[in-house]
């Protein structure tokens, strides 16, 4: 019968290499494991937080989604949100304001089918599921118009889905806040 | 090595990966669970249970802050795609009795050229969801509001029957070869415009988007300026104000006499 010792030298090796192989994986896991969690706080890849509902089919009748509620909202701690709407085939408020340096708060639902949320020229892209509340904070660096597509196929009109994003200088935003608890630029 | 059970506490490199693969598993769980959403200011966690449960993806509804209410009356109508597609006929029956007070102005058959519209062959649900907005005051008429506060939920149903088992005819403006303006062909993406029949039943139906073809282009032409001004406000979360506001005068004039023209 075969012992360890009998095989010698080559059962060593054999050990060690298996050792080195296997603290290797190890460390990729580690690795991959912090990285998804040094990007995860660092950088706006974080998958929300939290699984919210909100029924598509009475968004209009009452909750946060009905017509008059839609559009920015100037939060007392100086924060932003940002309540839409996707649908076949626009976004409501088709035009939304926000304001430039401040933390901002998008909370958005489909009413309908699986919309796209994606605000060119930022890393802003997610999708508007019904059923579900899409939340997502983002914050804009300098003023500028940029235009937002449904890049999700929504139906047979789904390429005429586009809104607009008007981002403006801080002042200017709380100057419109103070006219009007919901902004929208629409015109 | 070989007479040795691999599957065994005894054996070193068996305990060493089973001990860690489990250690990685629980540094995981605990940072995917625990520290990464409690590191998160923007989440609110009441604590590690709320943080463990928000993390795993148990839904909630969402909180209801206090919203601000509309100073006009919006439409209260559930829409779904499926609803009023089944014709009943007892319901049509009790319809057709209803609608001889409708004749006056949309015509025995559901067809006239009174400029009001023409509701033969219109979808069951467009029907009902006018009338329960004319009742509401969601949309107003001088006209049609004291006809429809009178009515029940289940006249209005009966009454949309009725109609949308009448026969589509033809208006006096047929003319099937009018070629298709671009705005009702290609919409004006850019614009935020789908195509007309990507809604109103040329190509797909949304439902509570009506049947255009055969409408008086007076009627479709004051509706449109209607939403596009905004004082029409009936259509759920502005899914017709959004396209209006974008169309130009020019393209409103299109639209409108291209489907007067459509049967």
């Amino acid at each position: 019968m075969a012992t360890e010792t009998d095989h010698g030298p080559g059962e060593a090796v054999a050990a060690r290499i298996e050792r080195r192989w296997a603290t290797l994986s190890i460390v990729i896991v580690g690795v991959l494991v912090g990285m998804a969690a040094y990007i995860g706080i660092h950088q706006a890849t974080m998958p929300q937080g939290r699984v919210e509902t909100a029924d598509p089919k009475t968004l209009h009748l009452s909750g946060e989604f009905i017509e008059s509620n839609l559009g920015s909202e100037m939060q007392a701690d100086g924060s932003v949100t940002v309540r839409a709407i996707g649908q076949q085939y626009s976004f409501t408020p088709q035009c939304i304001v926000v304001p430039a340096e401040t933390p901002i708060t998008f909370r958005a639902t489909s009413a309908d089918v699986v919309h796209g949320f994606l605000i060119e020229g930022t890393n802003i892209n997610t999708m508007l599921v019904p059923g579900y509340v899409t939340d997502l904070p983002v914050r804009f660096k300098t003023p500028g118009d940029h235009v937002m597509p449904c890049q999700e196929f929504c139906g047979i009109g789904h390429q005429g889905m586009w809104g607009k994003v008007k981002v403006v200088d801080k002042s200017k935003f709380r100057d419109m806040a103070a006219a009007k608890r919901r902004l929208t630029c629409v015109d | 090595m070989s007479d040795q059970p691999l599957f065994s506490v005894r054996n070193p490199w068996f305990g060493i990966s089973v001990g860690v693969t489990a250690a990685i598993a629980v540094l995981s769980a605990v940072a995917g669970l625990i520290w990464l959403p409690l590191a998160q200011p923007d989440l609110k966690l009441a604590g590690v249970w709320d943080a463990i449960c928000s993390a795993a993806g148990v839904p909630r509804a969402a909180v209801q802050e206090a919203s601000i209410k509309p100073d006009f009356k919006t439409s209260n109508v559930v829409m779904t795609s499926e609803m009023l597609t089944k014709a009943d006929q007892v319901s049509i029956g009790r319809g057709a009795t209803l609608a001889q007070r409708c004749a006056i102005c949309h015509g025995p058959q559901g067809v006239s050229d009174a400029h009001s519209p023409n509701l033969a062959g219109q979808f069951a649900a467009v029907t009902y969801k006018e009338l329960n907005d004319f009742k509401t005051g969601a949309r107003v008429s001088v006209v049609m509001s004291p006809f429809a506060a009178a009515m029940s939920d289940q006249d209005m149903k009966d009454v949309a029957a009725y109609y949308a088992f009448l026969p589509r005819v033809p208006s006096n403006s047929l003319d099937t070869g009018r070629p298709a303006p671009a705005v009702v062909v290609t919409g004006a993406p850019m614009r935020n415009i789908p195509p007309c029949g990507s809604c109103h039943g040329d190509i797909d139906n949304k439902a509570g988007s009506p049947w255009l073809g055969g409408q008086s282009a007076v009627y479709i032409k004051a509706q449109i300026e209607a939403f596009a001004s905004g004082a029409r406000r009936n259509d759920i979360s502005e899914q017709m104000r959004n396209i209006a506001r974008q169309m130009t005068a020019e393209e409103i004039d299109q639209v409108a006499h291209y489907y007067e023209a459509q049967p």
